[in-house]
């Protein structure tokens, strides 16, 4: 499923767009006008569907800070028409695609599948390399933990919170930071989610690999991932390559999206249908 | 000059029949207090919590076959014996329906709100208890009631503030949905506690005059 926004003011064509989106059950949502570049980075999208028009004299600026910020985010430009000059400058800027508007939402949708797809082909997880933290194997490729050839047996959700913390390298990340970037959402004040879900891993982590303390609370604040001996003495967090062949686990998951009845499948499943409904309001 | 009544004397097994529920509507309480606090590890008191509900009801069909059977007056009214039965029954009822929201919408991890509103509950079904307590032995009710009075001030502001807190900047809007309900039946909850202590207010008042 592809996540994405689109940034448009145009109500018949963001109208017959999401109709079309909410067929394919695509997670979407429509921005009236362009949000803060880090909520971007918080809701994790997979592409934007964006008309300059919308983001008045500033269009180049947030353009060029999306496509920093956000380098595996597809950015498709829909708009009225347009000078070859200043699509040459959309697309140096950031831009993965132009369209020109009036255009056929099947088009606008196989342009960003097209987009996304590159994009994953791009990064796909093979690519990345595992973490290696104390005992512990961090592998992004496979959504998963291990300790030797034993797998942690992490949740999608799990995983994702332990990957972000051991990429901070013994730096703090407050609650509300962890929860947006695995979330993708604010944290409403109170909200316990970080700190469960952290309580959850440290317990895998613990039956695997009991001499060893990974993540550490600051009170107040966060935590802190940091492999340390239960005599206090730290390791530390190294990256070997991503040519380095990993363990082989000895019941890697097929399929590492939570199952059914997991809370992480009811999140997702209440996402999109969550986005169908704002679509259809909008 | 005055025309003095004599009131019937309170029927005691009514009063009894009361006080295990109120009692009940506590353990509730607790138990929904200590799942808050241990979620979702501690998910399974849900059951437990739905055991208490089950047991309201059946106090509640008790009160009302001691009322249309029992040939002694009871000293209450009969309005307000159903109001009281009815209002310690919402208090179970709320705290069952919070309960089983948390497994039935999947939630991953409690709020801290909730948690108070949970220790508020606590403490009012407690104040039930005791003014069921003073309303047997004629002890000071008046406090206990304020003491009532004054939680569910306390549970109207955490509901108001969880509430705010979920409509704050850029909420995942399935988050709002389903916490807002659970903050709904915990603050009626703590509201049926008020208005228990408004009935037996109100018999206390009448067996006054």
């Amino acid at each position: 499923m592809i996540r994405l926004a689109i940034v448009d003011s145009d109500s018949g064509f963001v109208r017959v767009l999401c109709k079309r989106l909410e067929a394919m059950s695509w997670d979407h949502r429509v921005l009236a006008a362009p949000p803060p570049v880090e909520e971007l980075v918080a809701i994790r999208l997979n592409a934007m569907v964006v008309d300059p028009a919308v983001l008045g004299p500033h269009a180049w600026e947030f353009l060029e800070r999306v496509g920093a910020a956000l380098p595996a985010m597809g950015l498709v430009v829909c708009t009225g028409r347009s000078t070859v000059a200043q699509r040459v400058r959309g697309l140096r800027l950031g831009a993965d695609d132009w369209i020109t508007k009036p255009c056929h939402p099947e088009e606008v949708v196989a342009r960003v599948e097209a987009v996304v797809r590159r994009r994953r082909r791009a990064s796909t997880p093979a690519d990345v390399g595992p973490l290696v933290a104390g005992e512990l194997e961090i592998r992004a490729d496979q959504f998963q933990a291990f300790v030797g050839s034993q797998s942690a047996e992490l949740t999608r959700r799990e995983f994702e919170l332990l990957h972000l913390l051991a990429e901070g390298r013994g730096q703090v990340l407050q609650r509300e930071e962890v929860y947006q970037r695995v979330w993708g959402y604010q944290m409403a004040r109170g909200d316990r989610s970080v700190d469960v879900f952290v309580r959850k891993v440290r317990s895998k982590l613990k039956a695997l690999s009991p001499e060893w303390n990974y993540i550490h609370t600051h009170f107040g604040i966060g935590y802190r991932f940091q492999p340390e001996t239960s005599d206090g003495e730290p390791a530390d967090v190294t990256a070997p390559g991503a040519d380095v062949p990993g363990p082989v686990p000895d019941a890697a998951p097929a399929d590492s999206r939570p199952a059914d009845g997991e809370p992480g499948a009811v999140y997702e499943g209440a996402v999109h249908e969550l986005g169908a409904r704002l679509a259809s309001s909008a | 000059m005055s025309v003095l009544r004599r009131q019937a004397p309170l029927d005691s097994g009514l009063l009894g029949l009361f006080e295990e529920a109120a009692s009940n509507a506590e353990r509730a309480a607790v138990l929904l207090r200590e799942m808050l606090a241990g979620f979702p590890e501690r998910s399974e008191l849900a059951r437990d919590v739905l055991l208490c509900e089950q047991e309201g009801d059946r106090i509640t069909h008790d009160v009302m076959q001691r009322m249309s059977s029992n040939g002694t007056r009871p000293g209450i009214e009969a309005g307000d014996v159903h109001a009281l039965a009815g209002a310690i029954d919402d208090i179970v009822d709320h705290a069952e329906e919070a309960a089983d929201f948390l497994g039935l919408y999947g939630i991953e991890a409690p709020m801290e709100q909730a948690e108070e509103l949970s220790e508020v509950l606590v403490g009012a079904t407690g104040g039930v208890t005791r003014a069921l307590d003073a309303l047997r032995t004629g002890d000071d009710l008046a406090s206990r009631l304020v003491a009532i009075h004054q939680l569910e001030n306390e549970g109207d502001r955490v509901s108001r503030d969880a509430i705010a807190a979920l409509f704050a900047g850029h909420i995942d809007p399935m988050v709002v949905i389903r916490w807002k309900d659970i903050f709904e039946s915990l603050e009626e909850a703590v509201d049926a506690c008020e208005t228990a202590a408004h009935v037996i207010e109100g018999i206390d008042l009448k067996r006054r005059r």
